[in-house]
């Protein structure tokens, strides 16, 4: 039986009507009653026909090739079933069925996949490529940050209470406490209730939170929490993940336009926050270990978080916005800190002889 | 029988040519778009999943098999385009130019602040890396147009982009900031010697398409779409773009035949605002339906009319590798989808 088809001869785009032959060894190609060609299986190669409705295109020789096209779709299955020991160079269209089974498979095991990276993959990453980074490099993008963040008409200057708040950071450090890291604490005239650990050493303690504590020790909980961000790098921790997980985003998005790129952003976003929350999570749990290896009363630690409680009474984060949330649940938070604080030896109170309410108005008034 | 590999004699060529002369074509030449989101999407998943398993290598492999599907679903007068280009060759050219380009370039952006250099230093090299980029994005745009075209082919008929690399940088610098001088007026001048310079130096086999385009003849209508931006909310920029697109494929000739287009901006903004919805809806995964309604679009919109004589397009080679290919793949996405 022959084909209808035309070749090509890759001189020139004239195509050439064609009947082909299929034989056993090889095809013969025919014009007008006379063989213009013919091919043998094992050099002929097969670029297109693969999906249903594709033509077969078969070519053959080095570029440029020169081509057979052939559109019954039943064309494949004879050429397959002649070609002996060379079938496997051509495509078995009875594989398009299991491909649609495969591509399934593919896709539930690549949200696997994606899922598994993200859960366990990225982090695992982040946990090894972080201590690579030299310190003097997170010191450098801290002073980056810092300088950029607060103007220095904003830092309060009182040497005397300085002297003072930085006691607290120097009680709980102890010796050696700090590592690689050189801590430099700096009170910032801004009224919010936060605190800001920056990558390398400078911790930003904003008035508004310093106003808000009632004890030496409560601010001492603050602190602790915000030097373990420091000592855990969880910011270069979490460049690392931002650009990983970026690159799966990448992975996923394939060869597409900025669009597509930029709704998945919104998706890897979203992730970031759950990492953001272990980070928090850890800050409280060693942060509190370091509050009493240094023997100070954790009981203003977790005063200070139960009241944060009482006052965002009513504003607890519910159902999927716990998860959106960067910090975790602050009734978890305060049971969590009583469980890890209970029966701790405590030394003495902090900052003993001095007024705390002095000390507060480091900002003047 | 036994199958030599050059068994017919040369006088039954003959024969066969004479029998059926080259027929000479005239009238309107469609192109038709064959392709489906579904086909696509498969692909997709298969890439994302092999992308994933391999840690990203396998990225250069599934976008060669998106674009051999995408242009082999395109077909013209009777026979459908073919891509060549393999996923080992732009693995290659990618990291080739990671290394060459996008090491240097990374270095010159971070390297003075990390290892705290002083302000002049770190602005000077900051300097040295705008007018890097200012040379390498047109040497990645040209790069990756020959690189492109030499795997493309129609009736196995190779294309080919013949421009120096050089004069487009040339052009493309000094155009920049020539639209950056001139507040932007300049901006259509320098599109559309961009594009002259790009279409005019790409040949099917010995074909050249040639570009007959103005630069100013867009002016009137930039002016227009700068006026009419507040009062339509931006809008009137896809109007602009239809009005671009027509003016560069109408001046556009393929030997004796000439390009036509019908894209207007209402049709634009049609293609446009659906794809965004059907990407925003589906979280990015419905981008094979956006990609195949605008390939279906292109070749509704575009077309060549006039008298094309196959016969007379001859193949000629050329060579190009994928590195110009890698480095636009480090600036930006893709700029022939979406």
């Amino acid at each position: 039986m022959n084909w209808n088809g035309h070749y090509l001869d890759g001189r020139s785009a004239h195509r050439q009507p064609v009947s082909v032959g299929v034989t056993a060894g090889g095809l013969e190609i025919v014009t007008h009653d006379a063989v213009l060609r013919r091919w043998p299986y094992a050099e002929i190669r097969q670029t297109q026909g693969r999906y249903a409705g594709e033509p077969v295109r078969l070519e053959r020789g080095r570029a440029p090739a020169e081509v057979l096209i052939v559109s019954n779709p039943h064309f494949l299955t004879t050429l397959r079933e002649s070609a002996g020991d060379y079938s496997s160079r051509f495509y078995d269209p009875r594989r398009r069925g299991r491909r649609m089974l495969l591509t399934l498979g593919a896709g539930v095991a690549a949200v696997g996949l994606a899922a598994g990276l993200y859960l366990w993959g990225i982090p695992a990453l982040a946990l090894v490529a972080t201590p690579l980074v030299p310190p003097a490099w997170e010191a450098r993008l801290g002073d980056e940050i810092y300088a950029r963040l607060v103007s220095s008409e904003d830092r309060c200057s009182d040497p005397e209470r300085q002297r003072l708040i930085e006691a607290i950071l120097a009680r709980l450090t102890g010796n050696g406490g700090a590592g690689p890291y050189h801590l430099r604490l700096t009170v910032v005239d801004w009224p919010q209730v936060n605190a800001f650990a920056l990558p390398g050493g400078h911790i930003l303690l904003l008035r508004g939170l310093l106003d808000s504590t009632d004890s030496p020790e409560m601010l001492a909980g603050v602190l602790a929490h915000e030097v373990q961000h420091i000592l855990r790098r969880h910011t270069t921790r979490a460049l690392i993940q931002h650009a990983s997980s970026s690159l799966m985003v990448a992975a996923i998005a394939g060869d597409v336009s900025g669009l597509v790129a930029f709704a998945l952003e919104g998706a890897r976003v979203v992730g970031a926050l759950n990492y953001s929350r272990k980070a928090e999570e850890e800050a409280d749990a060693e942060g509190l270990r370091m509050l009493l290896r240094a023997q100070i009363n954790p009981a203003g630690m977790i005063a200070f978080f139960d009241r944060v409680v009482r006052k965002e009474d009513g504003r607890e984060p519910e159902g999927i916005w716990r998860y959106l949330n960067t910090h975790p649940s602050h009734t978890q938070r305060v049971a969590t800190l009583k469980a890890l604080a209970a029966n701790a030896p405590v030394g003495p109170p902090l900052l003993a002889g001095h007024d705390w309410n002095d000390v507060k108005r480091i900002c003047g008034g | 029988v036994p199958a030599g590999p050059e068994a017919p004699t040369l006088p039954e060529i003959g024969v066969a040519e004479v029998a059926w002369p080259a027929p000479t074509v005239a009238g309107a030449h469609r192109l038709t778009f064959h392709g489906r989101a579904g086909s696509l999407f498969g692909i997709h998943i298969v890439n994302v999943f092999l992308t994933l398993v391999t840690l990203g290598v396998y990225y250069f492999w599934g976008k060669a098999r998106v674009r051999r599907y995408m242009f082999g679903q395109a077909e013209i007068d009777g026979d459908r385009f073919a891509f060549e280009g393999r996923g080992l060759e732009m693995l290659i050219g990618f990291v080739k130019a990671g290394v060459l380009f996008g090491l240097p370039l990374a270095a010159l952006n971070y390297a003075p602040p990390l290892l705290g250099a002083d302000t002049m230093v770190t602005a000077a090299s900051s300097l040295v890396a705008y007018a890097l980029v200012l040379v390498l994005i047109p040497t990645a745009r040209s790069g990756a147009r020959r690189y492109r075209l030499s795997r493309t082919s129609w009736r196995g008929i190779h294309f080919s982009f013949r421009g120096r690399t050089l004069t487009f940088v040339r052009l493309y610098a000094g155009g920049s900031l020539l639209s950056v001088l001139t507040l932007g007026l300049y901006y259509p001048v320098f599109a559309t010697r961009n594009h002259a310079f790009l279409t005019g130096h790409s040949y099917v086999g010995g074909a050249r398409f040639e570009f007959a385009g103005r630069g100013t003849d867009l002016l009137v209508s930039f002016i227009y779409a700068v006026l009419l931006t507040l009062p339509t909310l931006g809008l009137v920029w896809f109007w602009f773009a239809a009005a671009k697109r027509r003016y560069f494929w109408e001046h556009t000739r393929l030997g004796q035949a000439r390009f036509r287009s019908t894209i207007t901006g209402g049709r634009l903004l049609r293609l446009k605002l659906g794809n965004l919805v059907i990407i925003l809806l589906t979280l990015g995964l419905g981008w094979p339906l956006a990609s195949v309604r605008t390939a279906r679009f292109l070749c509704r919109h575009i077309w060549l009319e006039g008298v094309v004589d196959p016969a007379a397009i001859r193949q000629e080679l050329q060579t190009a590798n994928a590195t110009g290919e890698g480095l636009l793949g480090l600036f930006e996405a893709d700029l022939d989808l979406g």
